[in-house]
């Protein structure tokens, strides 16, 4: 674009050509105004039918992997200053993973690729939205920002004048970034206690237990590359958990990466996931047994001296004598977990005769009432493993301590544990952004029900969904292309990530950046708030806080602060080598020694004879992606599923219960009900039934309202124990069939390969 | 120098994640079908992740295989059309001309592997999602059956651009849309006329072998199937 | 009872001169019933040919059965017609135009339906060779092209076998009516004045066209065989299919044969002309096919099986112990368990023992066309991408009304042509 006299003649051209056409267009217009749409004047230079490619960050899972958005120009109907019109500008296309961006390296999951679907979806909410009729209906009515910002200023205004800063609260998924700190700022200003977070995908268990071990509520990140053994209990980390597409490089690359070693996988869990069909061995056992045989493993390479080193401190060597205890012996975890006593020594030596060895979890085993126990335990074994910090083992990533790290919840910010504590009862006006809780809790939680009460409820949210179809008014958001974003990714990276990213497209809409609105919510109340937030827009807010960084970090600002600056707009993102910032060292682990806690179900077993797992799924996650219709589309890679939700049930259970594949099932707990058609699936224990999350919506655009069932029904409203975290994978179920069948969309045509499919 | 453009796809590697499915759906504009179309059998997308599983719990052994056009030396797709929409390029791609395609639905029934899709409707997409689509890309109208073209369009703009700026290809590039978004780099393409190419290489390693080979049709896509931790092939 | 030339005369033209009077509401009922099938096609064309039951993996299902099964009926007509006139058969008197003119509109009916499979038949003419700017020439290796040119070389083939000894009889039309009617057969008959040497034209052309006729009716089912032979699809790929395809079509024919010439003996009173001694006749070939077809079909199967291919197999089991073994029995009995008896035993051979084995055979070829294409489709050689099929109503009510479509053209037929040749019966008193 920066040429020669050519290209800029070009340029000077083509707005020419776009006034004039803009002229033209208005003058036509004025004839016939009813049928010609008003051609408005590009808003920026772009060489037609040539790609640019800009960078930009993915927000659909917390991995946070960097993007790329391919922009080419088109015409797009779009709203400006309340008129709809046409406007040629520069489209995303297509996005790929940033090649440059530490974490995902150039890749992008499924779902990233599916992100562009949320710019152009045809739900999305196009400008503010007032209620006009009762809680929920869905009924709102479009209003102009002024009118929709002067009732929000008004209402926090009166709160002001009241006294009453405790009533104000913000409820958010992530509190990361500049967004993040402004968010807290704003609240603040405000006197109001700190933003409340709801993030089903967070992993809350993982990060006490690394506080617990290791001192640090992070979550942890892992070098494939190098390993040499993995196992893996329950965690998907080749499909949605933790840093997927970072963690799927890595397992590449140590399969086929090292020519002659391509490691070796084990996975531990109850239904095969996508994640475990590419195990070399697959371990089944009880549900919450996970953690007991962890510590197993631990035991045998403990008492059989495999382990490399000795442990830094005294509580880590109290930790492993209590290790070498009889309870974690193979022959006594065999009766607990079916597993041969032989088989655990098996795996226990081959752990350590195939270093680095690594060990993770995630999923189920995360979601049982034991939690915890599971987690620290599975941290024991690595610290048995002797691979923390180091290549091929488990690290934190590198943080920069100048920046705002990604807040993980405390009880005064988890708002589970506040909704649960009658804490939101007091509150008078509830921002919404990045949550939708009213579908990821169970209902007996009673989310819906307190929201209502709320008096005043502000959404962000870029769609109609469960939770913001309660609002009183909608600022809806820009799509994340649509924005300046930043980001710090918590885990997937060996170097220190900050994602930067300015708007790869003008808007198409009528909607505002969250933090812009903020930003202008503060200016109308003024005072100390505008003070606090001195900053006109949230990009002046990034470009002072990069000022900050590059301040205390002392970075090389030989050209220039706008050069550095432009540099990092550029490319997305910082990951500069040099302002490096080293990890946390391995060297002062803690381990408590763990205590042994049996997972509790809920519901008795002859009642309720099956164990129900919900699992976060490849095409919905928690929900929180299912109104994309590519997602919809994309056949689940074990059930091969379109267009529904579905019980996995083990043949020969089906068998038993002579239940078909597509009949309809009522899946019933002590708590709820919920009817879903079954699929035959031959990876599944012959006692657990498992269904995918994310489905069964009530409001969430055409694509994915009143499709599937939600399994949150049926959950039992039980938390794990010491966290508060909802144990998603404590409930028992029955199963009966209603005797209806579902034309389910299979898209495969067979199970196997080689027998003759007698289904 | 003229190319030979390849694939190969290690299964070793592979994690059955369906970013493929994704990545080529949104470069393509392969449409959507919709709930009904995909009870039917209908789906359209050029790549799909085939699942087997080989046993049963408590040992269960799944596959996956990514299986997508084949682009045949010998392709049994291209002697059955009656209008030469189906043909083979210079550069040994399978080509479809969609304009000259009538419908007969003859080349979707000799592909033995099942890989052409076919427009049953003219292709919907709720405004405005069509801002989205890949404007290198033409939009297949009903009765035009369609399939991987190892996107064409980025190999014809890669050509264009090292032909102008005087030079060769490199490695890496062109890259389709389903090799660019492989997390664990399942998916290796280039130029099998180049014996030093990566693909050229994976496709003469041991491990290598072709998804029904033994009917001739002579595929340009190298299998390196899943070994298992003893060094067997599973 | 030997009639005179006279008595034939009045007796075949006595259905072109009279309309019977159950005719008209017949024909406007089956007119409107063809109108349901051809509005049904509209609606497909105009929004898609999803509308239809397939989908991926079986790309082709009713309308290629029908395509398949009326080129096969088409068979007989022709094909017996030349063979029994160049052998000089007598019984092949009455039943030699009825076997043409099933010839001629089967092909028409059959031909419809490349065009009514299409996804977008307004660009059905690429198929035909012509000289155009872009410099475009269709593919003459596909077995599609073989079938544009086999089917049209019959067709036209066939219009002339079927014109050729109908002009007489038009001559005979043109001087029994006034009118314009007598003007109509007059412009038909183009001149005929029945002299010696039109005489000799005429069967010197008829002897050239059953000649010439018989290769190309067996090219043209061998042809459309090649539609599914030509390509790797599992249990298609078999060089059985040509004369197998062939032996259906002509056991099929033979069958429409007999059971259009029952309905024609009993509307149009033609008992003593289509008499029980051309049932019996053709009873017996339909006989000797039935017996050659379960012979190729247990041929074929044999060999599937022992070959024991895991492909073949798994579209074998399909119709032995899967979703289609009932169809696949029931089609056995329809084409041999129950017309076996009814034709070998002499006594049973009667005209309606003949006509229920045809009522049979007809029912049981359609679904053999249904069995060879729709399961092999459903399994091909990738499990995962198998699937089903199951038509829509689209599909039925085209395929129904081409039913409807070929009694109404017959019924028109009968209206405007005399059904049974009248020239050559009179000349087979002679003999």
């Amino acid at each position: 674009m920066d040429g020669g006299p050519d290209n800029r003649m070009e340029r000077r051209d083509f707005l020419k050509f776009g006034i004039l056409t803009g002229a033209t267009a208005t003058l036509t217009a004025c004839e016939k105004p009813a049928q010609q749409l008003v051609r408005f004047v590009p808003e920026e230079d772009f060489v037609p039918g040539v790609a640019s490619w800009k960078p930009s960050l993915c927000t659909l899972c917390p991995a946070g992997c960097g993007v790329v958005a391919r922009i080419m120009d088109g015409e797009a109907e779009v709203v400006r200053n309340g008129q709809r019109g046409t406007l040629q500008m520069g489209l995303a296309k297509k996005l790929e993973g940033n090649p440059k961006h530490p974490v995902n390296r150039g890749k992008l999951c499924a779902r990233g690729q599916a992100g562009l679907q949320v710019t152009y979806h045809p739900d999305r909410v196009r400008s503010p939205l007032k209620r006009s009729g009762p809680r929920g209906s869905g009924d709102f009515q479009e209003i102009g920002w002024p009118e929709a910002l002067s009732e929000v200023v008004a209402k926090l205004e009166e709160l002001r004048s009241h006294n009453r800063p405790d009533s104000i609260r913000f409820l958010t998924g992530y509190l990361r970034g500049q967004s993040g700190v402004l968010i807290n700022k704003f609240l603040a200003s405000l006197g109001a206690g700190p933003a409340l977070q709801f993030a089903p995908l967070d992993e809350p268990v993982l990060r006490r237990a690394n506080l617990v071990s290791f001192g640090r509520a992070a979550l942890p990140s892992f070098d494939f590359e190098r390993s040499g053994y993995v196992v893996s209990f329950g965690a998907d980390f080749l499909g949605t958990w933790n840093s997927p597409v970072s963690q799927s490089i890595g397992y590449g690359e140590m399969r086929r990466g090292r020519p002659g070693n391509r490691g070796k996988f084990v996975q531990v869990e109850q239904r095969m996931s996508q994640t475990g069909a590419n195990a070399d061995e697959w371990v089944p056992l009880p549900p919450g047994t996970e953690g007991l045989l962890a510590l197993s493993l631990a035991h045998v390479i403990v008492k059989e001296g495999l382990r490399p080193g000795q442990p830094a401190t005294a509580q880590s060597r109290e930790a492993l004598e209590k290790l070498g205890n009889e309870t974690y012996s193979p022959r006594e975890v065999a009766n607990r977990t079916g597993i041969p006593a032989s088989r655990i020594e098996r795996l226990a030596r081959e752990m350590a005769a195939q270093p680095p060895a690594v060990a993770l979890i995630g999923g189920a085993p995360l979601a049982h009432t034991n939690g915890l126990f599971n987690a620290v335990a599975v941290n024991l074994l690595n610290l048995v493993l002797g691979s923390i910090g180091l290549p091929g083992g488990m690290f934190f990533a590198p943080r920069v301590s100048t920046m705002q790290e990604t807040v993980s919840p405390n009880e005064n910010s988890d708002f589970v544990s506040q909704l649960l504590a009658g804490r939101l009862e007091q509150t008078e006006v509830l921002f919404l952004h990045q949550a939708n809780p009213v579908f990821s809790t169970p209902p007996l939680w009673q989310v819906p029900q307190t929201l209502k009460r709320i008096p005043f409820l502000v959404s962000f949210s870029s769609f109609i969904d469960e939770t913001s179809v309660l609002a009183d008014v909608i600022l809806p958001d820009h799509s994340s292309l649509e924005s300046w974003l930043d980001d710090v990714p918590e885990s997937g990276s060996s170097e220190a990530v900050l994602t930067l990213a300015a708007p790869a497209m003008r808007p198409l809409h009528d909607t505002r950046a969250m933090p812009d609105v903020l930003l202008e919510i503060a200016k109308n109340l003024g005072g100390s708030v505008s003070e606090a937030l001195p900053w006109k827009t949230f990009a002046e807010m990034l470009e002072s806080s990069y000022r900050q960084l590059v301040e205390a970090e002392r970075c090389d600002q030989s050209e220039g602060f706008d050069k550095l600056w432009k540099k990092v707009v550029d490319q997305g993102g910082w990951w500069d080598g040099k302002c490096h910032v080293p990890p946390l060292e391995a060297t002062a682990l803690s381990f408590r020694a763990p205590e042994f806690v049996a997972a509790t179900f809920d519901g008795n077993e002859q009642e309720f004879p099956f164990y129900f797992q919900p699992y976060v799924s490849q095409a919905f996650l928690d929900g929180s992606v299912a109104h994309l219709p590519w997602m919809q589309e994309l056949p689940d890679a074990l059930s091969s599923v379109t267009w529904g939700s579905w019980l996995e049930v083990n043949p020969q259970t089906a068998d038993q219960l002579q239940i078909r594949q597509g009949d309809l099932i009522q899946v019933r707990s002590r708590h709820g009900t919920l009817d879903v058609a079954a699929i035959l699936n031959p990876g599944i224990a012959f006692d657990v039934v498992a269904m995918p999350m994310g489905q069964g919506h009530e409001q969430f655009g055409r694509y994915a309202t009143q499709r599937g069932a939600n399994p949150m029904n049926v959950v039992a409203p039980i938390q794990v124990e010491q966290v508060g975290a909802l144990a998603w994978a404590a409930t028992r179920v029955s199963l009966a069939k209603i005797g209806k069948q579902v034309p389910l969309c299979v898209a495969a045509g067979a199970l196997n390969e080689k027998e003759k499919d007698l289904r | 120098m003229s190319h030979r453009w390849g694939m190969a796809v290690d299964l070793d590697r592979c994690t059955g994640c369906g970013a493929c499915v994704i990545a080529c759906q949104a470069e393509n504009n392969v449409p959507t079908v919709g709930e009904q179309a995909a009870q039917k059998n209908r789906l359209m997308h050029w790549i799909r992740i085939e699942r087997y599983y080989e046993s049963e719990f408590p040992n269960p052994r799944v596959k996956f295989r990514p299986v997508l056009c084949q682009q045949c030396d010998n392709a049994p797709c291209e002697p059955v059309c009656p209008t030469y929409a189906s043909y083979h390029t210079s550069e040994g791609l399978n080509g479809q001309v969609y304009n000259r395609c009538i419908g007969t639905r003859y080349c979707g029934n000799a592909c033995p592997y099942t890989v052409r899709t076919f427009n049953f409707f003219n292709p919907v997409w709720d405004k405005p999602l069509q801002l989205q689509l890949n404007p290198d890309v033409s939009v297949r109208p009903v009765g035009v059956m369609e399939k991987c073209t190892f996107c064409v369009q980025r190999i014809k703009a890669s050509e264009i651009q090292a032909s102008a700026e005087n030079r060769e290809l490199r490695e890496g590039e062109p890259t389709p849309a389903c090799v660019e978004s492989c997390g664990p780099r399942a998916l290796v393409f280039g130029d099998l006329s180049d014996p030093d190419s990566e693909v050229s290489r994976l496709a003469r390693s041991p491990r290598g072998s072709m998804l029904l080979g033994e009917l001739g049709t002579k595929p340009k896509i190298t299998y390196l199937p899943r070994e298992s931790s003893d060094g067997q092939n599973r | 009872m030997v009639k005179t030339a006279d008595e034939i005369q009045r007796d075949l033209l006595r259905p072109v001169i009279q309309t019977p009077r159950r005719a008209i509401p017949a024909m406007v009922g089956l007119a409107l019933l063809v109108l349901v099938g051809f509005s049904a096609w509209m609606y497909q064309v105009y929004t898609g040919i999803g509308v239809a039951g397939i989908n991926r993996p079986v790309f082709w299902g009713f309308y290629i059965t029908n395509f398949v099964f009326w080129i096969g009926i088409s068979h007989a007509g022709t094909l017996i017609s030349a063979i029994l006139r160049l052998s000089n058969a007598n019984w092949r008197r009455p039943i030699t135009r009825c076997a043409e003119v099933i010839t001629v509109f089967a092909l028409l009916i059959g031909a419809m339906f490349p065009l009514i499979h299409l996804g977008r038949p307004w660009l059905a003419f690429w198929l035909a060779p012509y000289p155009n700017q872009r410099g475009l020439w269709p593919n003459y290796r596909s077995p599609l092209l073989w079938d544009f040119f086999a089917i049209n070389t019959y067709l036209i083939g066939s219009l002339i076998f079927l014109m050729l000894p109908i002009i007489p009889d038009c001559a005979l039309l043109r001087d029994n009516l006034s009118g314009w009617r007598s003007k109509f057969y007059a412009v038909l008959c183009l001149g005929w004045r029945g002299t010696q040497k039109q005489w000799r034209q005429l069967e010197a052309a008829m002897h050239i066209m059953a000649i010439l006729i018989i290769p190309v009716a067996v090219s043209v089912h061998s042809i459309v065989s090649w539609d599914f032979a030509m390509t790797p699809v599992p249990m298609w790929h078999s060089t059985i299919f040509a004369p197998y395809f062939v032996v259906g079509a002509i056991f099929s024919g033979i069958a429409a044969l007999i059971i259009a010439m029952v309905f024609l003996r009993s509307s149009l009173h033609l008992e003593e002309y289509l008499n029980a001694h051309c049932f019996d006749n053709l009873g017996q070939l339909l006989l000797v096919m039935s017996l050659l077809w379960l012979y190729f079909i247990f041929a074929e199967r044999l060999t599937t099986w022992y070959g024991n291919s895991k492909s073949e197999i798994d579209v074998l089991w399909l119709t032995v112990r899967g979703p289609y073994r009932h169809l696949f029995w029931v089609m056995v009995f329809c084409n041999f368990v129950i017309p076996f008896p009814l034709l070998a035993i002499k006594k049973l051979r009667t005209i309606t023992g003949t006509f229920l084995a045809s009522v049979m055979v007809v029912i049981g070829m359609w679904i053999e066309r249904y069995l060879i294409i729709v399961p092999s489709l459903s399994r091909k050689f990738l499990p995962y991408a198998w699937g089903t099929y199951r038509p829509t109503w689209v599909e039925i009510t085209i395929t129904g009304a081409t039913f409807c479509t070929m009694a109404l053209l017959y019924l028109l037929f009968s209206k405007l042509v005399p059904v049974v040749s009248v020239w050559e019966l009179k000349a087979g008193l002679r003999e």
